[in-house]
C-alpha cells in the first residue's frame, strides 16, 4: 500500500514534468528535500490527485469477503502436516512520502485523529516516514489450511518490521481502513502503541485515544535514548532498547484486535548493535543481518474453524479470544527454517493475547541444547546467559533476543524449538526426536553447511554486553495492587477499574520512584504480566507471601531473581501472592501513560490505570491534591501525605 | 422451558457472519416486566437495539439502589433525549423468586425509575443465571457465583453492530457517557470527521483550562 502510494506520487511528478513544469518542481523538490521535509515535497509536486486526497480520506476500499460463522466451537482446529511451510520473515517496512505532509498539530481538516501537538516535534523533527494501513486481509497459516480473515497492517501478517536508527526520528502514519460494518468481534477503532518506546504521550497509543475507520494518525517516534534532558543530544546510550513491537491498544478490545493480527516488530540499531556484522568501532558484532541471521519469531496461537465458504477462520468466543490449539510462528504453523552452521539471533516475541510460552531448544538426540539470551524486553543484559536445563518463560508482550549457535550441530541434522504446552497437530507423526512429541514442537531448524555466499560466523558472543545505567535512587515510593475483587468483581488496580478519564498517580518529569507491584488476588490464581509504558524498570526484589487456609500470613520469603530479571525490563511477571519492588525514572516527555496487566483479557477487563508525568513541582502538587480530593469524596484515604511535596505514600 | 428454546440461533449457523454469533449468545428466554407483561428477552428487548443491561434486585441494600440512582441521574442529565427512542435500559432481577412484577414496579417507583425506555424484568432463575454468565462472567465462570457482585456493572449492547461494551456505572458521568457513545452505531465518515473536529476543540479547551488532558 505504502509503496503504491509513493509510486503514484512519483507518477504525478513525471506527468507534471512532461507537462513542461519541470523547472519549478525541481527547485521546489530539491529545496524541500534538503531541508528535510521530504513529505512536504509531495504536497507541492503532486497535482490534481493530491487536491482530492487532502480534502478528506476516501471511503475504505471493499474488504475481502467477510468471514462466516463456524459455530459451534470446534473441538479442535483442522489437522496440519508439520514442517511443510518455510518460516516467513516479516518484510521490512519501506519509508515513503506522506501526503499530506505530517504536521506538529493534528491535521484535522485532512482527517487526522484529534490529539495534542507533538511535544518533541521541534527537538526531534522526523526525517523518515512510514505508512501502516490497518485493513482486513486474508492470510494462510498453513498449506493444509484455507485462508483466514485477519485485520493486519499493510495487508501482511505479521505486520512489516520497522528498522530504525537511534538519532533518526521517525514518523508512522497509521491509517484505519477497517470495515465500518465489521463481522468479527474486534472493533474498527485503533490506537497504536509502540511497546517499550520512549515515546511522547500523544504518540504512545493511549487506550482512550482510538480513532475510527477513515481517519488516520501520525505517531512521532523520536528514536532517542532516555535521558535527553540530562545528557543532551539523543540521550544516554546506556538506555538503548532494541526489539520493540507495535500493536493496537484500544480499551476493551486489545485482545480481539491483536488476536486478529494488528501487530508487528520495530527494531532500533545504534553503534553497539549496528544492524550488520562487519567490524565497526563499538559494535558487539552479534548476528545482525535482518532476515538472514537476525530473525524475529512472533509467537501466536489460534483456534481455527472451517466455514462454508471454504475458509478457516480464527475462532473467537464473544469478545475475548478463548481456547486455542495451533501454535504459530511468524504466521505459519510448525514452519521450518534452513540454517547454516553459524550463530543466529532470534528476536522472540509473544504477541498474546493471553498465552504464555515456555520454550527450549531440543536436538535430534532428544537432549536440550543451549540457547544464549542476550536481550530481555529489548534491553541487552549485562552478561549473556544460557538456557540449558530449563525452559525460557515468555509472558505476553515480552521479548527475548536469543542466540543459537548452529555450528554445534552436524549438517543434515535438525533442531527443534519446543513449547512446554502441547498443541493439536492431527496428522499422525512420529516423535521428531526421542522424548519430543510432535505436539510440543513450535518449529524446526534444518542445519546445512554455510555456502560461500552466506555471511561467515560472527565472533564469540562477548561476556560483557553493556554497562548498566547508574542505579536509580528513588525520590518516592508508590504501590500498585493487582486484585480481582470489589463490587462488582473485576480485575482492579488499587481497587479501581480502568477509566480513561481518571488519573491515579502523577509523577514529576526527571524524578525517580520505587514502585511496588503486588499481586493480591484472593479469588483465583491469576498471574499478571504487568507492563509499564514509557520507561524501563529495574527489579530490586521479589517476595512471596504464603498464607494459611484463613488467609493469615505464614511467611514472607525472598525469591531469588532469575538471570532474565536482573537487567532492565518492561514486563514484570507477577504470580499470585508475589510482590515486586522495582525502580524507574521518568524522563524527557510529559503526558498520559499507562500501567496494566498485559494478559490482554485482563487488560480489556479494566486491569489498567492511567498515570501522568508532569513538568513542574507546582503542577505535581496541584495534580496530587486533585487526586486526594477525589479520593476523599469517594471515601478513600488520601494517597499522598499532607505537606510532603514529593508525595511519599502514606 | 426447553433449553434449546433459550437461544436465538436458529437455522444453519454456517451462513451467518461471525458477529451474529454474539447475538446468538443472548438467551431469548421469557421474562415478565414491571407491568406484568410477558416478553422475549432477545426478540422484544435486544433485537436491533442499543441497550444497557444491568442486574439488580428489589431488596438489595448496597449497590443496586446506588447504581439505579446513578443511571436515573444520567438519564435526566444527558440521556433523556435518546431513551426509549434509540437507547434502552434493561434491569434484570437477580432474585426472580422474590421479585414479582409488582415488587419491581415498587422498586422502580421508589427510585423514580419508571422512565421512557426503562424495563425491569423478572423470570426464571435458570434464565437469569444464563444471562448473568453471558453478559458478565467472560470466561471466568466459577468465581462469579456471588449474585450480589454484579450490580454497578453495566453491559451496553448494540445489536445492530454486534458490539458489546462494558461500563462501571460508578465511574464519572463523562466516562459512562463515553462508553455509551462508543457503542453507538457508527456514523458516516463526514459526521465522524465533524466529531473529530469537536474532540480536537475539546482537547485544546482542556489544555487551556487545566494545562493537561483532564477528561478523555
Ligand atoms: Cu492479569
Amino acid at each position: 500500500m505504502s509503496q503504491l502510494k509513493a509510486g503514484e506520487d512519483q507518477r504525478d511528478t513525471d506527468e507534471a514534468r512532461e507537462a513542461g513544469e519541470a523547472q519549478s518542481f525541481r527547485i521546489d523538490r530539491r529545496t524541500l528535500v534538503k531541508s528535510g521535509v521530504i513529505a512536504g515535497a509531495a504536497a507541492v509536486i503532486t497535482s490534481k490527485k493530491t487536491a482530492v486526497f487532502a480534502q478528506g480520506y476516501p471511503e475504505p476500499p471493499p474488504p475481502p469477503e467477510p468471514p462466516l460463522s463456524c459455530d459451534p466451537r470446534p473441538a479442535n482446529s483442522p489437522p496440519t502436516t508439520p514442517f511443510v511451510d518455510d518460516l516467513p520473515i516479516p518484510q521490512p517496512a519501506f519509508p515513503t512520502i506522506l501526503n499530506p505532509a505530517p504536521t506538529k498539530f493534528a491535521n484535522i481538516a485532512a482527517g487526522e485523529a484529534a490529539r495534542d501537538a507533538h511535544q518533541a516535534w521541534d527537538r526531534f523533527p522526523p526525517s523518515v516516514f512510514y505508512q501502516a494501513v490497518a485493513a482486513p486481509s486474508l492470510h494462510r497459516f498453513h498449506r493444509d489450511l484455507q485462508p483466514t480473515y485477519l485485520w493486519t497492517f499493510n495487508g501482511q501478517y505479521p505486520g512489516q518490521t520497522f528498522l530504525g536508527y537511534y538519532g533518526v526520528p521517525a514518523l508512522v502514519r497509521f491509517r484505519n481502513n477497517l470495515p465500518i460494518d465489521h463481522p468479527v468481534p474486534g472493533i474498527n477503532e485503533i490506537t497504536i502503541h509502540l511497546h517499550n518506546g520512549h515515546t511522547p504521550s500523544e504518540s504512545d497509543g493511549f487506550a482512550g485515544d482510538f480513532f475510527g475507520t477513515g481517519l488516520w494518525k501520525d505517531n512521532h517516534y523520536p528514536n532517542v535514548y532516555a535521558g535527553v534532558d540530562e545528557y543532551g543530544g539523543i540521550g544516554d546510550p546506556r538506555e538503548a532498547m532494541r526489539s520493540f513491537w507495535y500493536h493496537d491498544h484500544r480499551a476493551e478490545f486489545t485482545a480481539p484486535n491483536n488476536y486478529l493480527g494488528l501487530n508487528g516488530s520495530y527494531i532500533l540499531y545504534d553503534q553497539k548493535d549496528p544492524g550488520h556484522e562487519l567490524y565497526a568501532p563499538g559494535s558487539l558484532r552479534l548476528p545482525s543481518y535482518y532476515g538472514l541471521t537476525d530473525i524475529p519469531l512472533q509467537l501466536h496461537a489460534i483456534l481455527f474453524c472451517p466455514t462454508a465458504n471454504g475458509r478457516n477462520e480464527a475462532f473467537i468466543t464473544g469478545a475475548v479470544p478463548g481456547q486455542v490449539d495451533k501454535w504459530i510462528v511468524n504466521g505459519k504453523i510448525q514452519p521450518k527454517l534452513t540454517v547454516r552452521r553459524r550463530k543466529y539471533r532470534f528476536r522472540v516475541l509473544n504477541t498474546g493475547p493471553v498465552k504464555e510460552w515456555n520454550i527450549s531448544l531440543i536436538g535430534s538426540d532428544g537432549q536440550q541444547k543451549p540457547m544464549t539470551v542476550v536481550a530481555v524486553d529489548a534491553n541487552f543484559v549485562e552478561e549473556p546467559f544460557e538456557i540449558t536445563n530449563r525452559t525460557l518463560n515468555i509472558p505476553v508482550a515480552s521479548r527475548y533476543d536469543i542466540i543459537i549457535d548452529f555450528s554445534q550441530f552436524a549438517a543434515g541434522t535438525s533442531v527443534y524449538l519446543r513449547e512446554a504446552q502441547p498443541q493439536f497437530v492431527g496428522v499422525p507423526t512420529p516423535d521428531p526426536a526421542p522424548g519430543l512429541p510432535i505436539e510440543n514442537v513450535l518449529m524446526r531448524f534444518d542445519v546445512v553447511p554455510r555456502e560461500p555466499w552466506f555471511p561467515p560466523d560472527t565472533p564469540p558472543i562477548p561476556d560483557h554486553l553493556i554497562d548498566m545505567p547508574p542505579p536509580i535512587v528513588p525520590d518516592n515510593t508508590f504501590e500498585w495492587r493487582f486484585t480481582r475483587d470489589g463490587s462488582p468483581v473485576r480485575f482492579r488496580i488499587n481497587g479501581q477499574v480502568f477509566d480513561h478519564n481518571r488519573v491515579d498517580h502523577v509523577v514529576l518529569k526527571g524524578s525517580s520512584e520505587e514502585w511496588v507491584l503486588a499481586n493480591d488476588v484472593i479469588a483465583g490464581n491469576w498471574t499478571h504480566p504487568v507492563h509499564i509504558h514509557f520507561e524501563e524498570g529495574r527489579i530490586i526484589s521479589r517476595t512471596h507471601t504464603t498464607r494459611d487456609a484463613n488467609g493469615e500470613i505464614v511467611s514472607v520469603d525472598n525469591v531469588p531473581l532469575l538471570p532474565e530479571e536482573l537487567g532492565r525490563r518492561d514486563i514484570y511477571r507477577l504470580p499470585p501472592q508475589d510482590r515486586l519492588v522495582i525502580r524507574l525514572r521518568f524522563r524527557d516527555f510529559v503526558g498520559r501513560y499507562l500501567i496494566h496487566c498485559h494478559n490482554m483479557n485482563h487488560e480489556d477487563d479494566f486491569m489498567m490505570v492511567r498515570w501522568d508525568i508532569v513538568d513542574s513541582v507546582e503542577e505535581l502538587t496541584r495534580r496530587r491534591r486533585e487526586i486526594d480530593e477525589r479520593r476523599m469524596l469517594a471515601g478513600l484515604p488520601p494517597q499522598y501525605a499532607n505537606g510532603n511535596k514529593k508525595g511519599r505514600l502514606v | 422451558m426447553k433449553r434449546r428454546e433459550l437461544f436465538t440461533g436458529l437455522g444453519p449457523s454456517v451462513c451467518r457472519p461471525e458477529v451474529r454469533r454474539m447475538a446468538r449468545l443472548i438467551p431469548n428466554a421469557r421474562f415478565r416486566t414491571q407491568d406484568d407483561k410477558e416478553v422475549r428477552f432477545y426478540d422484544d428487548l435486544i433485537k436491533g437495539r442499543q441497550v444497557m443491561v444491568m442486574m439488580m434486585y428489589a431488596n438489595c441494600e448496597t449497590f443496586c439502589p446506588l447504581a439505579t440512582q446513578r443511571m436515573v441521574e444520567l438519564h435526566h442529565q444527558a440521556l433523556a433525549r435518546r431513551m426509549g427512542k434509540d437507547l434502552f435500559m434493561v434491569n434484570i432481577s437477580l432474585k426472580p423468586h422474590e421479585d414479582t412484577p409488582a415488587a419491581l414496579k415498587a422498586y422502580a417507583q421508589m427510585h423514580k425509575a419508571l422512565l421512557p425506555g426503562w424495563t425491569f424484568l423478572t423470570g426464571d432463575q435458570y434464565d437469569v443465571d444464563t444471562l448473568r454468565y453471558t453478559f458478565f462472567s467472560h470466561e471466568h465462570i466459577g468465581i462469579d457465583l456471588d449474585a450480589d457482585q454484579h450490580a454497578g456493572s453495566m453491559k451496553i449492547i448494540n445489536d445492530k453492530t454486534g458490539r458489546w461494551f462494558h461500563a462501571d456505572v460508578f465511574a464519572s458521568n463523562r466516562t459512562v457517557l463515553d462508553h455509551i457513545q462508543w457503542s453507538d452505531t457508527p456514523k458516516s465518515l463526514a459526521e465522524r470527521l465533524k466529531d473529530n473536529q469537536k474532540l480536537q476543540q475539546q482537547i485544546d479547551r482542556e489544555r487551556a483550562l487545566y494545562g493537561y488532558r483532564k477528561i478523555a
